[in-house]
């Protein structure tokens, strides 16, 4: 004996298509004996009718840009700890001596005079800043993640930008210290003497205006 | 004995006189105000009020200069910024060159010292032009403290991005173009 809840999936799969031949011949069968099934048949049937008519088959995801980004600084960040997983695996093999005392001695040694050039490797690398995630709002801008170990820095090149006008004149700070009011939100920007050069607010926006 | 007998004999009697209705009425009227007047001031009196609890300072992370260069190709074209490069920076100029060819000269516009708060935003803030936010991550192996950054010029946000800085290695941004040179943005941590 089928109970309700057995119906209504059965319902539920008429609706969707999902049945097949036979079951879909047994269950329109079932719909002429009950009437009362068959009415709820027919107002899901229309309800569905209804839903597929207002709204779309597919929906763009809201800043999609963003949520992409956002993915790959969890996928980065993921590699990144795994990397130093590794590396804590790798260095602790390395500590051991035991191989000393194997036959095998001179492929150990060579095993591990590769191994102790791999941690040598990583353990350099990984003093060094990294860039797990870029993005650029704006689509004409681009950026370019540059590890230079020569000059022992890590850069982003930021291409596409529109050139500063010649005549404009950038003005420095000199800033020696900041303090930050959360209450109004605002930073205020001091110099060595205890001046104050500028203060930074948000908009409704929330875009930096800079008071001086 | 007549009423007005009557009343001059009570007093004699009794060493408190007895009140007109008006004057009752006069004293009510006073109390009535003075308690208004007492009231309100103890509302609104700054003076009554306990005294300002000094602003905490709030808790960092860390430490990071930044600093905005112009890169340029020839020394004539210098702005003849008044800023010196810090001490311990010496070697930037030798570190920019390996990265920011084909430019030979690299003048500081521009630097900040910037504690990184722990709970609020912080900005580096070496000209109006170009300046960066920095939102802390907490601290990374190494020493190194993990940030999200975004490089503002004015009022539009150049990029967004999720670094690990670690301490003696600077990160580099090139930024836009300006007379014959560019605009490089330098941020690094500081040693605790």
């Amino acid at each position: 004996m089928k109970t309700p809840s057995d119906e209504n999936h059965d319902l539920i799969r008429w609706l969707d298509g999902e049945m097949t031949a036979a079951e879909r011949s047994a269950f329109e069968a079932s719909l002429q004996n009950d009437p009362e099934l068959a009415a709820e048949a027919e107002s899901m049937r229309h309800l569905s009718e209804s839903l597929k008519a207002h709204l779309p088959a597919e929906m763009p995801v809201p800043h999609a840009d963003f949520f992409n980004s956002q993915i790959q600084v969890r996928i980065a960040q993921m590699e990144a700890e795994e990397a130093r997983e590794r590396e804590k695996a790798v260095a602790s093999t390395a500590g051991w001596l035991s191989w000393l005392r194997m036959p095998w001695l001179a492929g150990a040694a060579a095993a591990a005079f590769a191994i102790a050039g791999l941690v040598w490797t990583q353990n350099s690398s990984s003093g060094r800043s990294t860039i797990l995630s870029t993005y650029t709002p704006n689509p004409s801008v681009k950026a370019q993640v540059i590890e230079n170990t020569e000059a022992g820095a890590t850069v982003i090149m930021l291409e596409g930008l529109a050139p500063i006008p010649a005549e404009k004149k950038i003005a420095g700070f000199k800033v020696h210290r900041a303090e930050s009011d959360a209450e109004v939100a605002t930073t205020t920007l001091f110099d060595e003497n205890g001046s104050v050069i500028a203060v930074v607010s948000k908009d409704a926006k929330g875009q930096p205006t800079l008071l001086q | 004995m007549t009423n007005s007998e009557f009343r001059m004999t009570k007093e004699t009697q009794s060493s408190k006189p007895e009140c007109h209705p008006r004057v009752w009425q006069l004293r009510h009227s006073c109390f009535l105000i003075l308690s208004s007047f007492l009231i309100l001031n103890s509302s609104f009196c700054p003076a009554q009020q306990p005294a300002p609890v000094p602003a905490k300072k709030p808790a960092t992370d860390g430490k990071v200069w930044g600093a905005l260069i112009y890169a340029t190709s020839d020394a004539a074209k210098l702005t003849g910024s008044a800023e010196q490069m810090p001490a311990n920076q010496k070697d930037l100029p030798a570190r920019l060159g390996k990265v920011f060819a084909p430019y030979t000269h690299f003048e500081v516009i521009g630097q900040h010292l910037q504690d990184v708060f722990r709970e609020y935003e912080s900005w580096v803030v070496p000209s109006r032009d170009l300046f960066l936010k920095i939102d802390s991550k907490g601290p990374a192996a190494d020493g190194g403290m993990n940030l999200h950054l975004q490089v503002w010029r004015e009022q539009q946000v150049l990029v967004k991005t999720d670094a690990v800085l670690r301490v003696g290695s600077p990160l580099f941004i090139g930024g836009p173009k300006w007379r014959d040179g560019q605009l490089l943005f330098v941020l690094e941590l500081q040693k605790k």
